[in-house]
């Protein structure tokens, strides 16, 4: 996987590496680097909960509200709520005996179909295959120019159609 | 601010295209909802032969408003229409894809979903 990454990601290979020391120096140094867990750690404990097909998209150059995507795939709503569960577990114990524990938040978590675990940089999306398949988040992320795309499909959305008023007949002339 | 009777585009590919609000879900006698805020609404109005149909109820976030947002740094957002995101009884959105800026205070109110589906974030 990290060596496809890195062919892949080519001359960025590096800052994959050490992310962090990107956006914030004194931040990621002092107060943050304990806290969140890292790219190796989430991708360690995918593959022990034995997540299929596992991600890692690096975000878009305009994009700045985060680093990465992980995408991963549950065979069950259970199995999706373990690997969350996992995560949290993990990101707990890492930080044991701090004084303010950050851990990352979570969404979907009451249905298993699609569970965010955003802890900032980083943002691990834990979906069925349904769920994969239906919203198609990779087709999203690793398509190279984004906001050329939806164009399209925005004139569509845009066009306003009046709708049939069926309940009046039309005039129908005598002849 | 969308109040009920309150017309809104839907900002996504579910197949609605106009709602109008009937309800802001929160406290028992709250007026009126802002960017994050989740209401009741009813569609008026559809893509033919999508899921979605004329006069349904649903739920739907607010991603868009006229109304300016403000930060406590001092920006000011304000947008061209009123805009919403059709979803579900758990938060999943209907539709696969956003349209259209997204501000990113959704992500703090626990919206990643749809953040992470939008095209751009302020």
């Amino acid at each position: 996987m990290w060596t496809v990454l890195r062919a892949r990601a080519g001359c960025s290979s590096r800052s994959l590496l050490q992310p962090w020391k990107l956006g914030f120096p004194s931040l990621s140094t002092t107060a943050f680097d304990g806290g969140v867990l890292d790219l190796q750690e989430i991708q360690k404990i995918l593959t022990d909960v034995q997540a299929d097909d596992v991600k890692i998209i690096p975000a878009p150059k305009h994009n700045d509200w985060t680093d990465f995507m992980v995408l991963a795939t549950g065979r069950s709503s259970w199995h999706v709520k373990n690997i969350a569960q996992a995560l949290i577990y993990q990101a707990k114990q890492k930080q044991i005996g701090v004084e303010r524990m950050m851990l990352p938040s979570v969404q979907g978590q009451e249905d298993g179909k699609w569970i965010v675990i955003d802890s900032g940089k980083v943002i691990v999306h834990a979906l069925d295959e349904n769920a994969r398949a239906y919203y198609n988040l990779e087709g999203l992320w690793t398509r190279g120019t984004l906001p050329n795309e939806p164009i399209e499909d925005l004139h569509k959305a845009l066009v306003k159609v009046r709708r049939k008023n069926n309940s009046k007949k039309p005039a129908q002339k005598k002849a | 601010m969308i109040q009920p009777q309150t017309h809104l585009n839907v900002a996504d590919n579910s197949g609605a295209r106009e709602l109008m609000c009937i309800r802001v879900i929160g406290a028992s006698n709250r007026r009126y909802a802002h960017i994050g805020d989740v209401i009741v609404a009813v569609i008026k109005e559809a893509v033919p032969n999508t899921p979605l149909e004329r006069s349904e109820v649903i739920r739907a976030v607010i991603v868009r408003t006229c109304k300016e947002l403000k930060r406590d740094n001092g920006m000011i957002i304000r947008y061209d229409d009123n805009a919403a995101v059709v979803i579900d009884q758990e938060g999943n959105p209907k539709g696969t894809r956003i349209f259209g800026a997204i501000a990113r205070e959704l992500r703090q109110l626990n919206f990643t979903k749809i953040v992470s589906l939008a095209p751009e974030v302020l």
